[in-house]
């Protein structure tokens, strides 16, 4: 190994920080620092990529999801060439007397160092918490030294919508189902929203009574071919009818919107029960119309921040998530 | 085919209420305005309510919608604690909100209410679900229930549930006398009796705390706990409720309650599953445990007291009977402490010290669990200023657990030090924590009664507490007996020294 960065050091650095914080936090205070950790969350990104908005969101993340933050950032060199540095996020909770702190730990790595990366991450880690591995870059997904850095996450988080072959991509992500890790893609996370609208809609005894006779599921879509998000959905639109006893046809309907979005889905049932269910896309909101009634409702943001949020809250495989991505990988490819 | 609702995925969607009404009689009060309609903003805020949500408000004083949705802006403004107030949120929200003038007492109010509710129910889509929220004087429960009954309102296409707050009754039979009243209209799983106390996060947390992990529950018995302190200390003094105070008095107004309901939520078996019942069962069974006092253990066991005035800070406080509302001869208790203990194989011989007071020095709520000393002195038996171990689960005003346990001072030779590992709550999440009332407000919507009391469980706390009222009913007591700002009478730290212990100082 050639790594030219030390992990007992690093750990050296971090127990001297905590030691000046106390310190700093005791003359100013007298209530002292907590140090709070749950997990270690492992960033991997390109080194092109905004710093300071990387930094933004892991810090944000802190304050629901303390933990040792590890940001490894990637340049393509030609070189084995490995640096960190370590500092600490702090901040005083509103209303509260003592500062909370985080610590979090930079490295710079060059593609060829990648291999090294797992021996510089293991005793990084916080010991006996989950550690996850959010990777913000498709290329860096598909290098060959991937896989071992993987290997020594309980997660790993990455975004599909940022690859340019959304049937590619799924039939790759659902491979990785086999590995010991959970797999998380932030392309399903951003429909949690969508999927919400729908689930309320059938917290109504009257609408969930003709799920079964739903026949037809449109999904309309920008673009030549649908987005990895609208896979998604309709397979998990789909699995859901079914395992309610009804045996939904799959649409898809091309629209002028932007490629690379899905705007409008419907659940149409025919017959004694009949029903139409109608979410369209309005800018920030959607609108909900079931028969005739409608109602707007204001998506709720979707910043990396909120997705992160919400699977760092998910520490295990999803079963949900993983039945949806076996079922979308199988989806007919619409080209 | 299921009839369970197949999008749902419980792993990432928030728990949602379903359409619904609630209905608020007391809806110009000071509850609805501090406490239910931001806890209810609140949830709207956090996309937990359905789109045809709506709120009924009911109260005497003559209103319009729109004064009611304006008079409650400015509540929710005013009362929201640490969050952001959004006024497109409250729009949509506020849409919800309706108010029909109507007073408990009369019958054609109940009508009125009940043809408002029906209309709404058509424009809203609420499926006929109704939460009926008694924000009134408790002797008015009996009356509201019945006339909820008598206008048709307890039936309807989808779920009827009644909330309402304590005091449940004031003494045994009065609660089931209440309870028997409900009954008539409502069945017993759909009554919610609202203990905000149960709410509150900490409090859930000790279930969290006791059955989350491993390495408490061997400890959480007679072998290693040697006394319990449960303490809800309150730094002001009755502030105006002193003629309601007066006829409660703090046995009744706190620890048959709340402190009842954490000492169960401390001592309880484990259940088999966290439903409503299994939980509910192992809390009312362990109330059931207290041991009854006899009459002549009364004054070993209980100590009544009542603040008298006194100067705090450079500001005159005036002694409880001097309050406004207040009897100059009053022999209604400010303090109370009671020791109970639980005749069960778990907790035989263990004192459990509960403790209320107004104008204590400082307002704090907590459960300390003292642990027993080491068997052998090894460190030498020069221990002076070294506490036992100490787990204190802290309820207010900084949520949070703390263990105390000894380190040796650094340097040479062996001193020990006792030392404290906090976990605070606020602080090691950054995140807000739901208020109490949102939390059991969304419950009752949900129809989760984990955190509600049942019946058996107010008739248990009052059969404990029944003896201790009888006996300080027939005694004259020598009130005031503590100053303002003290820690209760010195009876009360005599009735802990007689099983060798002492009061924390929190």
């Amino acid at each position: 190994m050639t790594a030219t960065i030390q992990p007992d050091t690093i750990l050296r650095e971090l127990s001297e920080l905590w030691v000046s914080l106390g310190k700093e936090a005791a003359g100013e205070t007298s209530a002292g620092v907590l140090r709070a950790c749950a997990m270690t969350l492992v960033t991997v990104a390109e080194d092109s990529e905004d710093a300071s908005l990387i930094g933004e969101t892991v810090a944000a993340l802190m304050r629901e999801h303390p933990s040792r933050a590890i940001v490894i950032r990637f340049r393509p060199a030609a070189d084995r060439a490995l640096d960190a540095r370590v500092f600490a996020q702090c901040w005083m909770p509103f209303g509260q007397r003592r500062q909370i702190c985080c610590e979090q730990i930079e490295i710079l790595a060059s593609d060829l160092s990648l291999p090294d990366l797992p021996g510089v991450i293991v005793p990084l880690a916080a010991a006996d918490l989950p550690l996850v591995l959010w990777c913000r870059s498709a290329r860096i997904l598909g290098l060959p030294g991937f896989a071992q850095l993987a290997g020594v996450a309980q997660k790993v988080i990455f975004d599909s919508a940022v690859f340019p072959d959304p049937k590619a991509v799924l039939s790759d992500a659902a491979n990785r189902l086999r590995e010991p890790y959970a797999l998380a893609d932030l392309a399903w996370t951003r429909l949690t929203c969508w999927r919400s609208l729908v689930s309320q809609i059938f917290d109504n005894r009257s609408y969930l009574a003709s799920v079964p006779s739903i026949s037809e599921v449109r999904i309309s879509f920008g673009g030549a071919s649908p987005p990895v998000a609208a896979y998604y959905l309709a397979a998990w639109l789909l699995d859901s009818l079914e395992r309610a006893g009804a045996s939904p046809k799959l649409i898809w309907e091309a629209s002028d919107g932007d490629a690379g979005t899905f705007h409008k889905i419907a659940l149409i049932a025919h017959g004694s029960a009949e029903l139409a269910v109608r979410l369209e896309a309005q800018g920030s909101a959607v609108d909900v119309s079931v028969d005739h009634l409608t109602a707007c409702t204001k998506l709720g943001s979707a910043t990396d921040y909120d997705l992160l949020r919400e699977e760092l809250a998910i520490p295990y495989r999803d079963p949900i998530f993983e039945k949806t991505l076996m079922r979308a990988a199988r989806l007919p490819h619409l080209s | 085919m299921s009839l369970e609702n197949p999008f749902q995925d419980p792993l990432r969607f928030e728990r949602r209420v379903p359409e619904c009404a609630v209905v608020i009689f007391g809806a110009n009060g000071d509850l609805t305005k501090r406490k239910l309609l931001p806890a209810l903003y609140r949830l709207a805020y956090e996309q937990r309510l359905s789109s045809g949500f709506a709120v009924l408000g009911v109260s005497r004083t003559p209103l319009s919608d729109d004064k009611f949705r304006e008079h409650m802006r400015e509540s929710v403004k005013q009362f929201l604690e640490d969050s952001p107030f959004d006024e497109d949120v409250w729009k949509a929200f506020a849409q919800g909100l309706f108010y029909v003038p109507g007073d408990v007492g009369d019958a054609a109010s109940f009508g009125a209410v009940a043809k408002r509710l029906e209309e709404i129910e058509a424009q809203r889509h609420t499926g006929g679900n109704a939460l009926f929220y008694l924000s009134i004087q408790p002797s008015q429960y009996q009356e509201a229930a019945a006339g909820i009954g008598a206008a048709g309102m307890a039936r309807g296409t989808g779920w009827r549930r009644i909330v309402v707050e304590k005091p449940f009754g004031h003494d045994l039979q009065s609660a089931r006398e209440l309870s028997e009243k409900l009954h008539e209209v409502f069945k017993e799983s759909d009554v919610y009796r609202i203990d905000h106390y149960l709410g509150k996060e900490t409090v859930q947390n000790i279930l969290a705390f006791r059955f989350g992990n491993g390495i408490f529950e061997p400890l959480w018995n007679r072998r290693y706990v040697n006394n319990v302190q449960i303490t809800a200390a309150e730094s002001i003094g009755v502030e105006g409720r002193g003629a309601y105070y007066q006829e409660a008095g703090a046995l009744r107004d706190m620890i048959q309650n709340h402190l009842m309901q954490v000492m169960s939520t401390v001592a309880m078996e484990p259940s088999a599953t966290f439903q409503p019942d299994a939980v509910r069962d192992e809390r009312a069974k362990l109330l059931r445990s207290i041991r009854i006092l006899k009459p002549e253990e009364v004054a070993e066991n209980a100590v009544a007291g009542q603040y008298g005035p006194s100067r705090i800070g450079g500001v005159d406080i005036p002694g409880f009977r001097q309050e406004k509302g207040v009897d100059s001869q009053s022999q209604t208790e400010t303090y109370a402490a009671v020791t109970f203990f639980v005749d069960n194989w778990r907790w035989a011989g263990v004192p459990f010290y509960l403790r209320t007071g107004k104008h204590l020095p400082k307002r704090v709520s907590e459960i300390a669990i003292q642990f027993n000393a080491a068997p052998h002195a090894v460190f030498g038996e020069d221990r002076q200023g070294v506490t036992p171990n100490l787990l204190i689960l802290r309820i207010q005003p900084e949520e949070g657990i703390s263990l105390r346990f000894l380190s040796k001072r650094p340097g040479a030779g062996m001193q020990l030090r006792t030392v404290s590992m906090d976990f605070n709550y606020g602080s090691s999440f950054g995140e807000r924590s739901p208020t109490a009332y949102e939390t059991l407000l969304l419950d009752a919507m949900i129809g989760d009664a984990t955190l509600y009391t049942r019946q058996d469980m107010v008739e248990a706390s009052w059969t404990a507490i029944e003896p201790i009222m009888t006996a300080w009913h027939n005694s004259k007591m020598a009130f005031p007996n503590y100053a303002a700002g003290d820690w209760g009478p010195k009876e009360s730290d005599a009735m802990l020294a007689r099983h060798g212990h002492a009061w924390r100082k929190p």
